[in-house]
C-alpha cells in the first residue's frame, strides 16, 4: 500500500488570528511513507498546521502539495485524507460498522466490497467483533480504534493525527503507540502526528518537527534531536536538562575556570553545556571532566535511583542511577561531597539563549 | 332643565337627611366596565346617590355566569347588574331575578317589550349598515337588500360572525319584513347568506374588529354597531350610516334573586330609567335611551337627537331583536351558522 | 431477593443510604406533587364538567360534536392549520437556527435577539401588524399593484392564508430556540470528519449534521405543533371567520351554552388527541433521544 502513500511539502505557510500569530512562515517537506510528529507546547501551532492540511483553516498565505499537487484551495472533502480527531469525532448516530464504512459509502464502494474492506479495518485495530456496538458503548480505547480504521478503511495517502493518544490513561497510551507503529509499518501511508508528549514523539516518529510561536525550530530524527539540539529551546524542551553556562576561548571550553573536554570543538562564544540525568554519573574514577558537588536529595523511584546534586555556583544537577542492589547499597548520604563525571562524548554545547 | 333636577335633588336631600339609619345604606351596581360603566357612573349613578342619599360601589362582571354562580351559591353581592338583551332573558327562563316592582319603576316612555317582569332595559344600541362614503359617496345602501346586492353596490361587505343580528339582517335582505322577522327561518336565512358569502372579506368577531374593517375600508359595507361607527366617523373615516333597517339591542337591569337590598334596588332602578337621568346617556357614550321620555326633558337638542338611535326619528326605521327567541334557539342556530362558515 | 449485608458497619451504612433517598425523596416530592396536581386537577375537573351537568351524568357534549357538523370540520380545520405552521416553521426556522449555529457567539446572540424581537410585543400588537401588512388595502398589495404586478389585490388575510402567516411569525422562535440550542451542542469535529471522509457539503448535511440534530429538531416540532393547537387570537383575528380553531370554538360554546360543559368537553378531546399525538411522536422518535443532545 506504500505506493499510494504520498509526499507532503509546505512552503511559507502563514497564519495570523487578529495579532495572534499561530503560524510564521512555516516550511515543512515530509517524504512519501515517512512518519513525522509535531512536537511542541500548548498554543505553539501545531493543531492550526494540521487544520490547515485538512483543509478545515484557511491560511493567510502559503503553499501545501501533497505529491506535488497544490491543495491550498482544494475542499476537504476533496483532498483524501485520513484524520483521527482528538475527540474521534465517532458519529452518534451511528454503529461502529457504520462509522467505518461511511467513507466507503460516500465513495460508491459496493456493499460486499464495502463490508470486506470494513472487516478487515476493524481486525487491523483489533475490533473485529463490536461491528454492530453503538458508539457510546465503547470504552475510550476502543473509540480511539474506531477513529482510526475509519480514518484508514478507505487507504488514504496520508494520515493526519492530532493528539490522538491524548484521552486516553498512560498504560493504554503506550500499547497503542506500540500498534500505531506496526500500522504504519503494514500501511506505509505518510502521517503527520501531534502530540506535546516528547516519549510519544521519540516513539513513534521517523522525524520530531518542534514547533514554537508558529514557526519549525528544528526537524530531525529522534536520536539526533534528542543528542544534538540546535537550540537551547530544543534542548530545554525534550528530556530533563539541566544548563551550566560554558565560554569557548581559543577553543578552550571552561565552566567557572574549569576546563570542558567536549565532543566537538566550538568556536569561540558563549554556550550551554546541556547535563542529562542519565549522561552523567558519580565519580566511576578516571573520567575526562569532573565536577565537584554535594549530594542534595536521593529519591528511590523503582526503575532507577534519582539523586540531586549541587554544583559550586549553585546549579543543581539531576542523575539517574539504574537500581541495582550494588549500587542502592553505595547510595552516597545526603550532604555527602561527591564527584560527577561526563564523558566528553556525551557533552553538548548550544548556543547561549 | 338642570335648575329644576338639582332643586328636586335639594328636597330629596333634605328629606333623606331626616333619616339618619338610609344614610348608612350602600348598594352594589355590576356592569361590564370599561368606557360604558364609566359613562353609567356619570349618567346615573352619581346622581342616585345623591339623590337616594346612598353610596353605590360597582363591580364588574362577565355575564350571566357570574350571576347565576351568586344566586347559585347563595352568596349574592350584587343588587343590581347590567347584562346584554339575551342573558337577561335567559337568567329570566333560569329565575335567577327577582321580580321588578312596578309600582315603584315608571315605564312611560319604555318599550312594553323591553319591561318585563325581571327585567328592564338601560341603554339601546343598534346594529346598522355603515358605507365607505369615498366609494358610494352619501347615496350608499339603504336597506340590507342593498347590502346584498353586489351589482348596484359593488365591493366587499362585512358581516359579525355571529348567529344573532346576521340571520335577521340575512332575512330582511331576502324579503322578510322587519315585523315578520320571528321566528326566524333559519334555512331561508342560511340560503340568503350563500348568495353573500363570496363578497364578504371577513366575518368579525368583535367590535373592535368591525370599526377596523370600516375605517381601513377592508370593507366597502359592514353591518356594525352604530357606537362603534360613529367612533370611526368621528375618528375621521369616510363612512357613513343609516338607521334603515337597524336592529336594536339593548343592556338591561336586573336584581339577582337573593339581593339583601332589593327594595333599594327597585328604587335605584326606576331613577336609571327614569326620563330625567336617562337624558344624560347620550353625550357619554354612543347609547339611546331606553325612555323614549328622555328626549322630552330638553337635555337632549334636536339637532343631537337626529343622531341618536333611539330618538322617535330614528327608532321608527328599527326593529326590535327578540330575546326570547335567541334565548331558546342561540345554541342550535349558532351551530349552524358555524357549519356554514366552515363551509 | 438479594441477602442482607451482616459486615463491619453493614447497617449503619445502609442507614446512610436509606437517609440519602429519603431526603432525596423529601426534596423532590412538593415539586412533584404541585405538578401532578396542575396536571391532573384541571383536567380532573374539565372531564367533571362535561359529563355532569344539572340532570346528573350526560353524554351530550360528546353527541353533539359527533352530529354537528361544524366540530368535526373545526378539529379538522385545526390539525390541518397545525401541521402546516409546525411544517412551514421547519421550513424557515431550520436555516435560520443553522446559520446562527455556526456565527461566533456574539453575532449568535444579537441574531438570537432578533428571532426573540416578535416576543417583545404583545400578541395583539403583531397580530393586527399582519392585518394591517396583508389586507386588501395593506402593504403587500399596495407594493404589489403599483408594481404592477397585480391589477386586484390579493386576498391574504380573513382566511386560512393570513392565519398561517401570523401564526407562523409567532411560532418559529418556538423551534429555533431548541433547534439552536441543539445544533450549538453538535461538536464541529463531526462536521469536519465528515469533510475530511469525504463527504461533499451537502452529503455532511443530510448524513451527519441533520440526523445530530433531530432532537432539537423533535422537541421544536412537538412545542410548535402543540402550541398551535390551542392557537385562538391569531386565527380569531386573521382568519376573517372562515377558520376556526378548537379554542374558538371552546370560547365561543362557553358564550352560547351558558354552561361549561359545552367548552370543558372539547378540552378533553382536544387534550386527548394532543396525548396521542405526543405518543405517536414518541413512537417515531423515542423520547431517549429528545432528551439527549449532540454526541456521547
Ligand atoms: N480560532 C481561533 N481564534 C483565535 N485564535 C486561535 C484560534 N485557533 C488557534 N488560535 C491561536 O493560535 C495559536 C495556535 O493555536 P493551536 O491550536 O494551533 O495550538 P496547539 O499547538 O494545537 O495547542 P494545544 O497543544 O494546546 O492544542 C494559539 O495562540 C491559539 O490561541
Ligand atoms: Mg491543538
Amino acid at each position: 500500500m506504500s505506493s499510494g502513500a504520498l509526499p507532503i511539502a509546505v512552503r511559507a505557510l502563514e497564519r495570523r488570528y487578529g495579532r495572534v500569530v499561530a503560524l510564521d512562515g512555516v516550511d515543512l517537506d515530509v517524504a512519501q511513507g515517512e512518519f513525522l510528529t509535531l512536537l511542541g507546547a500548548s498554543g505553539s501551532g501545531k493543531t492550526t498546521l494540521l487544520m490547515i492540511l485538512a483543509g478545515f483553516t484557511r491560511p493567510d498565505s502559503g503553499s501545501v502539495k501533497f505529491g506535488g499537487v497544490e491543495m491550498i484551495r482544494t475542499p476537504p472533502h476533496k483532498r483524501n485524507l485520513g484524520v483521527v480527531f482528538q475527540s474521534y469525532a465517532l458519529f452518534p448516530h451511528m454503529d461502529v460498522a457504520a462509522n467505518v464504512a461511511f467513507p466507503l459509502v460516500l465513495r460508491g464502494v459496493a456493499s460486499a466490497e464495502r463490508e470486506r474492506r470494513v472487516r478487515s479495518a476493524l481486525e487491523q485495530v483489533q475490533l473485529g467483533e463490536l461491528g454492530s456496538r453503538r458508539v457510546d458503548q465503547l470504552s475510550g480505547g476502543q473509540r480511539q480504534r474506531v477513529a482510526l480504521a475509519r480514518a484508514i478503511v478507505f487507504e488514504p495517502g496520508i494520515l493526519l493525527m492530532d493528539e490522538p493518544l491524548s484521552a486516553l490513561d498512560k498504560k493504554l497510551r503506550e500499547q497503542m503507540q506500540i500498534e500505531l507503529r506496526h500500522l504504519h509499518q503494514r500501511l506505509g501511508t505518510t502521517v503527520i502526528y501531534v502530540t506535546h508528549d516528547q516519549r510519544e514523539a521519540l516513539t513513534l516518529s521517523d522525524r520530531i518537527a518542534v514547533i514554537d510561536g508558529g514557526r519549525i525550530l528544528q526537524i530531525d530524527t529522534p536520536q539526533r534531536l534528542y543528542e544534538a539540539p540546535a537550540s537551547h529551546f530544543v534542548a530545554d524542551f525534550i528530556g530533563d536538562s539541566t544548563f551550566l553556562p560554558v565560554s569557548v576561548r581559543n577553543g578552550v571550553a571552561r565552566w567557572r575556570e574549569q576546563v570542558l573536554q567536549t565532543a566537538r570543538p566550538a568556536a569561540d562564544g558563549e554556550y550551554q553545556l546541556v547535563l542529562r540525568p542519565e549522561k552523567v554519573s558519580l565519580g566511576a574514577a578516571p573520567a575526562a571532566n569532573l565536577l565537584n558537588a554535594v549530594v542534595e536529595e536521593v529519591v528511590y523511584q523503582g526503575d532507577s535511583v534519582r539523586i540531586d546534586v549541587r554544583l559550586a555556583g549553585g546549579a543543581v544537577v539531576t542523575l539517574r542511577e539504574l537500581a541495582r542492589a550494588a549500587r542502592i547499597a553505595a547510595m552516597p548520604a545526603v550532604g555527602s561531597p561527591v564527584r560527577l563525571a561526563l564523558d566528553p562524548a556525551d557533552t553538548v554545547l548550544v548556543p547561549a539563549p | 332643565m338642570g335648575m329644576i333636577s338639582t332643586f328636586r335633588a335639594a328636597i330629596l336631600l333634605s328629606v333623606a337627611a331626616t333619616l339618619p339609619a338610609a344614610a348608612q345604606t350602600t348598594i352594589t351596581f355590576a356592569s361590564y366596565g370599561g368606557a360604558y360603566q364609566a359613562a353609567q357612573r356619570k349618567a346615573l349613578l352619581d346622581p342616585i346617590e345623591k339623590m337616594l342619599n346612598i353610596t353605590i360601589k360597582e363591580d364588574t362582571l362577565g355575564g350571566v355566569a357570574d350571576v347565576r354562580a351568586q344566586v347559585k351559591a347563595n352568596a349574592v353581592k350584587w343588587d343590581i347588574a347590567d347584562l346584554g338583551g339575551a342573558s337577561c332573558a335567559r337568567g329570566s327562563a333560569e329565575g335567577l331575578f327577582e321580580p321588578l316592582d312596578y309600582s315603584v319603576i315608571k315605564t312611560d316612555g319604555i318599550d312594553k317589550a323591553m319591561a318585563t317582569k325581571d327585567w328592564i332595559g338601560v341603554i339601546y344600541y343598534s346594529t346598522v349598515i355603515a358605507w365607505n362614503t369615498q366609494k358610494y359617496g352619501q347615496n350608499g345602501p339603504q336597506t340590507w337588500a342593498d347590502f346584498w346586492d353586489t351589482k348596484k353596490f359593488p365591493g366587499t361587505r362585512s358581516l359579525s360572525r355571529g348567529a344573532s343580528e346576521t340571520f335577521e339582517i340575512a332575512l330582511m335582505a331576502d324579503g322578510v319584513p322587519m315585523d315578520k322577522l320571528y321566528p326566524l327561518d333559519a334555512d331561508r336565512a342560511l340560503k340568503s347568506l350563500a348568495r353573500i358569502k363570496n363578497n364578504v372579506v371577513s366575518w368579525w368577531a368583535s367590535g373592535a374588529q368591525s370599526a377596523q374593517l370600516l375605517k381601513d375600508g377592508e370593507a366597502d359595507i359592514v353591518a356594525i354597531w352604530n357606537g362603534r361607527a360613529g367612533a370611526v366617523i368621528k375618528d375621521g373615516a369616510k363612512a357613513a350610516i343609516t338607521y334603515n333597517q337597524g336592529i336594536f339591542n339593548i343592556d338591561c337591569l336586573v336584581i339577582p334573586k337573593g339581593s339583601k337590598n332589593a327594595a333599594l334596588a327597585q328604587k335605584a332602578i326606576a331613577l336609571m330609567v327614569s326620563p330625567d337621568l336617562q337624558a344624560n346617556i347620550p353625550a357619554l357614550i354612543d347609547y339611546g335611551p331606553i325612555n323614549a321620555k328622555a328626549f322630552d326633558t330638553g337635555k337632549i337638542t334636536p339637532e343631537a337627537a337626529t343622531k341618536i338611535n333611539s330618538a322617535p326619528v330614528n327608532a321608527a326605521k328599527q326593529t326590535n331583536m327578540n330575546f326570547d327567541f335567541w334565548r331558546d334557539n342561540l345554541t342550535k342556530l349558532t351551530e349552524r351558522m358555524d357549519a356554514f362558515l366552515q363551509q | 431477593m438479594s441477602e442482607v449485608a451482616t459486615g463491619l458497619n453493614a447497617a449503619g451504612i445502609r442507614a446512610d443510604a436509606r437517609r440519602e433517598r429519603n431526603a432525596l425523596a423529601g426534596l423532590t416530592s412538593p415539586t412533584f406533587l404541585v405538578l401532578g396536581l396542575l396536571l391532573f386537577l384541571p383536567v380532573g375537573w374539565l372531564f367533571w364538567l362535561s359529563v355532569f351537568d344539572d340532570t346528573g351524568l350526560t353524554l351530550e357534549n360528546y353527541r353533539r360534536m359527533v352530529v354537528e357538523p361544524a366540530y368535526i370540520s373545526i378539529f379538522r380545520t385545526t390539525f390541518e392549520l397545525s401541521v402546516l405552521v409546525t411544517a412551514l416553521s421547519v421550513v424557515l426556522g431550520y436555516p435560520v437556527a443553522y446559520m446562527i449555529a455556526f456565527l461566533p457567539p456574539r453575532a449568535a446572540s444579537i441574531c438570537l435577539t432578533l428571532v426573540l424581537v416578535p416576543f417583545w410585543t404583545a400578541l395583539l400588537v403583531r397580530t393586527y401588524a399582519w392585518l394591517v401588512i396583508l389586507q386588501r388595502r395593506g402593504v403587500v398589495n399596495s407594493v404589489l399593484m403599483d408594481w404592477g404586478v397585480i391589477d386586484e389585490p390579493l386576498q391574504l388575510v380573513h382566511n386560512f392564508t393570513g392565519t398561517t402567516i401570523g401564526m407562523l411569525h409567532i411560532m418559529i422562535p418556538f423551534l429555533v430556540l431548541p433547534l439552536y440550542a441543539n445544533m450549538r451542542a453538535i461538536d464541529r469535529d463531526y462536521v469536519r470528519a465528515a469533510a475530511s471522509l469525504g463527504a461533499s457539503p451537502t452529503a455532511t448535511f443530510w448524513r451527519v449534521y441533520l440526523p445530530l440534530s433531530v432532537p432539537g429538531l423533535a422537541a421544536g416540532t412537538v412545542m410548535v405543533f402543540v402550541i398551535c393547537l390551542g392557537f385562538y387570537i391569531t386565527p380569531q383575528f386573521l382568519g376573517g371567520g372562515r377558520v376556526t380553531t378548537i379554542s374558538m370554538k371552546i370560547q365561543q360554546n362557553i358564550a352560547t351554552y351558558f354552561d361549561w360543559g359545552a367548552a370543558s368537553s372539547l378540552g378533553v378531546v382536544l387534550f386527548v388527541v394532543t396525548l396521542a399525538v405526543f405518543w405517536g411522536f414518541s413512537r417515531l422518535f423515542p423520547l431517549r433521544r429528545l432528551t439527549e443532545v449532540g454526541g456521547p
